[in-house]
């Protein structure tokens, strides 16, 4: 059972000292990219295959009704009993109606996430069932009485001495902690469950309408058994695994496989329409007989989800667990920390709020950093970090947000003054505000409050501001080709300002003529990403007002999060007739740094490879490359600029920042972090760089006290000096 | 025999198949693990069955039957060499629990997968197929299909109700520390016998 009040803190404190996750975790994290990337080698159209799944899965979805009657009607009319249940108590009624008519107590199941979602063997077993979870990995958690950490690998937190305890006592014999024998021992023990069984309960993959068709992809043929030798089967299915026609199934099966266990097809894959036959002895004798076929399709709160215009892209997951395999996060800490009741990892967040509440979602949301990785793998291109996005934001409209995070958005991130003299004030004096009351304020706030700091030195934030150099940088190009605005993010004006700079610098060889409006402030993230997207508005209004003064061309920015945001002003405030023409056009013009000079570069005929600078290896953002799509321009740029590029293991694996979570989870980021660490080392580079001042900071952190002689640079500070060294040597 | 379809061969794709796939079908089947013997005669099909019957010490066997058994002639093969062997519905259900080896035949193969679509609407094909540690299946190598997809537009076709199941290698796990393990509930070990020439 998830726990009421858990403390994720603790829980991932507990799962990071757990060996056999972490070994084994570790393990397949490790082996996952590859088997992937080996079974997708003959796919053909990897994202032509993706964006089908995702167009026939979004289109079934908008007229899931329809499909359901179709599918309740096909398999109805070739003598399968359909029912539709709400919930869980609907669904252990109907089983057990069905099961006291034909006195059956002994049930064999196959895996199936739906029944663990309403806990359907504990109510079986309540009821006098024999109940055999026949699944290998379901049958070790059964036995150690713990709930799937993985959609796939539900036992994969438990080593092979932790299974032969369970083994020896469950079957009453030592069990040698051999892999093979263990499973050749469990394959043994459990055939007499099935032969013995009354009731096979198994999920379903897909359901097809056309013919009121299941499908079940397994490897243990476990739901075959359980569809052959019982004399009743009953399926288990949410509405959201429902397709259309059998081909639809075809165009699945291409995918899941591959993305879920790097198979080209599992061992069995089934096709059930209609009920099939089945042996039964009568007084001694061998009869066929017709099997009884019972779908339930259930609910519980899916049809809601699928009338939710933004929340009905959850009917695009094929149930993979690619999202989990790729996942920073989950990689650490498995689906027992980073998951609710049933359901793990983003996808399982987004599962767990529409299904089971808000309260559990809560309980585990921020573990998702944002990086998007998941968003490269899904079959239904679900964009699962989006979605928690908005989760989060309708919660604060239900609920508010907690009092002090309420007072300090008002008072502080709406007024820049007082934000900024905050800052100011942080520069002279960082300890007081680290301390007591204010401690609140330093979660929320950008990261370079904190006082956590034992593997990552904490940035210190700047003597002298950006905006208080502006002046002394800005130089206005004779015969300027453009006017660019720089928005500079609070990390770069107020922390990394030496960058600052090298933005203009760079800009201005370019050809353009720089402003920097004083009145910016904060791009709005940090209070968006807590889903208070009014004190957003207000936010993105102060910016408007500032920008409008100087009338520029294109407002650049070095900080890929600061672009997205600066570019979601035109949506974020379509509904406010003052300031939606303002907002839109501000949109327009807003330009991420590297790819914008890597443009100018292209066009003055300076993208060469040059020699003479320095080793780099190169870190993607997150949101650089995933969300901006940038990651071939910083790379030309770094040549261009006379550096030799090294490329590191996993470049665009997320370096454990993602914001306030590098704070809050201390130990998980500095986990990510080190991994980076290492891959950074490997490549000998002299330098780092990235395209990204949030990173710089994690970065540059964990360089100071693991790594000290690589240095970190913005791709603008390499660009700047190389421009320096053409015009020391011309 | 109850069957999905009676006739999936005049739903094969013009030109969709051949036995020029069979190369791609051989490898990528034995990466799933499945042994593949390619013979040109049923009877030398049958001389397979035998030789793998006398290396597993295979005392009993259960078959259902397809175009390809007949004319190897499998049943009076096992007979004579001592091998118990139940071919009618009742004592495949009496002896399938029990039996060492269980033999079927499969309407064709898939190419981009390895697999093998078997129609297993009886109750008798299922119990051969699921229960014996080792299952032997009997594929025509002419009726090979390119892909996946391929195989779900004949199944399209065919499919009204019933039960079928492509099945790619012996039934296997990655449960206990994420490492392959051979062999679960469902069959050890999967062979195919590819037959060239037609009955």
């Amino acid at each position: 059972m998830a726990e009421q009040n858990r403390n994720i803190r603790k829980e991932i404190k507990e799962k990071m000292q757990q060996e056999p996750l972490q070994v084994n975790l570790g393990k397949f994290v490790e082996r996952y990219p590859v088997l992937r990337a080996a079974a997708m080698e003959n796919a053909g159209d990897v994202e032509a295959l993706r964006e089908a799944i995702k167009k026939m899965k979004a289109d079934t979805v908008n007229r899931i009704e329809e499909i359901a009657d179709r599918f309740e009607a096909e398999a109805t009319k070739r003598g399968v009993n359909v029912f539709r249940a709400a919930n869980g108590e609907e669904v252990v009624r109907y089983i057990l109606e069905l099961a006291g008519r034909h006195g059956a107590k002994k049930v064999v199941k196959s895996k199936s996430m739906a029944t663990e979602e309403i806990d359907l063997t504990r109510h079986l077993r309540e009821h006098g069932f024999q109940v055999c979870e026949s699944d290998m990995g379901e049958w070790i958690i059964d036995l150690a009485h713990h709930r799937p950490s993985h959609m796939v690998l539900p036992a994969i937190h438990l080593s092979r001495f932790q299974v032969s305890e369970l083994f020896s006592k469950e079957m009453g014999r030592e069990i040698q902690p051999d892999i093979s024998y263990m499973i050749h021992s469990a394959r043994d023990y459990l055939r007499k469950d099935f032969l013995n069984a009354d009731i096979g309960i198994t999920g379903a993959n897909v359901g097809i309408a056309e013919t009121g068709t299941i499908v079940l992809v397994t490897n243990e043929g476990n739901a075959r058994f359980a569809t052959t030798l019982p004399r009743i089967h009953v399926v288990l299915m949410g509405y959201e695994k429902l397709v259309p026609k059998i081909t639809d199934a075809g165009l699945i099966l291409r995918m899941l496989p591959r993305a879920a266990t790097g198979q080209l097809l599992t061992s069995y894959t089934t096709l059930i329409g209609g009920p099939t036959p089945v042996m039964v002895q009568r007084e001694g004798r061998w009869v066929e007989e017709t099997r009884e076929m019972h779908v339930i399709l259930l609910d519980n709160n899916r049809l809601k989800a699928a009338n939710d215009a933004r929340f009905k892209e959850v009917y695009q997951c094929i149930r993979c667990g690619s999202c989990l395999n790729v996942c920073p996060v989950y990689g650490i800490v498995g689906g027992h920390v980073f998951g609710g009741h049933t359901y793990a990892g983003g996808i399982g967040a987004i599962l767990t709020a529409l299904i089971s509440g808000m309260s559990d979602f809560e309980k585990f949301h921020e573990l998702c950093i944002g990086c998007y990785r998941c968003t490269e793998v899904c079959p239904g291109k679900i964009d699962i970090p989006g979605l928690i996005e908005e989760l989060r934001v309708r919660a604060v409209k239900e609920k508010g947000l907690p009092f002090i995070t309420r007072q300090l958005f008002d008072n502080v991130m709406a007024n820049r003054k007082v934000f900024h003299s905050l800052l100011r004030a942080a520069s002279v004096a960082m300890k007081p505000l680290a301390s007591g009351t204010n401690k609140t304020l330093i979660r929320h706030l950008p990261l370079f409050f904190s006082g956590l700091a034992k593997d990552r030195s904490l940035p210190a934030i700047a003597e002298r501001p950006f905006r208080d150099r502006a002046a002394d940088v800005i130089k206005r190009p004779e015969n300027p080709i453009g006017r660019a605005a720089f928005f500079s993010g609070c990390t770069m004006d107020f922390v990394l300002p030496d960058t600052g700079e090298s933005i203009v610098k760079v800009l201005q060889d370019v050809g353009y003529e720089v402003v920097f409006p004083m009145g910016q402030t904060c791009c709005g993230k940090p209070v968006s990403a807590m889903g208070d997207l009014e004190t957003t508005r207000k936010i993105a209004r102060i910016n408007l007002e500032a920008f409008e003064q100087v009338q520029a061309d294109v407002i650049i920015s070095g900080c890929p999060t600061c672009v997205e945001t600066l570019e979601s002003y035109g949506e974020l405030l379509k509904d406010d007739p003052k300031w939606r023409d303002t907002a839109a056009a501000f949109s327009a013009k807003v330009r991420e740094f590297s790819s914008f000079v890597a443009g100018e570069y292209e066009k003055q005929g300076r993208m060469q490879k040059t020699t003479g600078g320095p080793s780099v290896t190169y870190h993607d953002s997150c949101h650089l490359k995933r969300v901006l799509g940038v990651y071939t321009e910083p790379r030309r740029l770094i040549e261009a600029a006379g550096c030799e590029l090294r490329e590191m293991k996993d470049p665009d694996k997320c370096c454990g920042m993602a914001g306030v979570f590098g704070l809050k989870y201390t130990e998980l980021s500095m986990k990510i972090l080190g991994q980076k660490m290492q891959n950074i080392k490997d490549t000998g580079a002299e330098i780092v760089a990235c395209a990204c001042s949030g990173c710089m900071v994690q970065i540059q952190g964990g360089l100071d006290k693991q790594v000290p002689n690589v240095r970190m640079k913005h791709v603008a500070d390499i660009l700047a000096e190389s421009i320096e060294r053409r015009k020391n040597n011309p | 025999m109850k069957k999905t379809s009676n006739d999936w061969r005049s739903h094969f794709a013009p030109g969709g198949y051949g036995v020029h796939l069979f190369p791609e079908f051989e490898k990528r089947a034995k990466d799933a693990a499945t042994e593949v013997f390619r013979v040109k005669t049923p009877q030398e099909g049958a001389d397979v069955v035998l030789e793998l019957a006398r290396s597993a010490g295979a005392r009993k066997v259960v078959s259902v039957t397809s175009p390809l058994q007949q004319a190897a002639g499998i049943e009076a093969a096992c007979k004579a060499a001592g091998i118990e062997f139940y071919g009618d519905r009742d004592s495949i259900a009496e002896h399938a629990p029990t039996a060492d080896i269980g033999i079927s035949g499969v309407e064709f193969g898939i190419a981009e997968s390895g697999s093998v679509c078997q129609d297993v609407y009886a109750i008798e094909s299922r119990l051969v197929s699921t229960l014996p540690p080792i299952h032997i299946v009997f594929l025509d190598s002419n009726l090979i299909v390119a892909g996946i997809s391929d195989a779900f537009e004949i199944i399209a076709k065919v499919f009204d109700r019933g039960y079928v199941t492509l099945i790619t290698g012996p039934s296997r796990t990655a449960d206990i520390e994420v490492v392959l393990t051979i062999g679960v509930h469902g069959p050890i070990r999967l062979v195919v016998i590819a037959v060239d020439e037609k009955p």
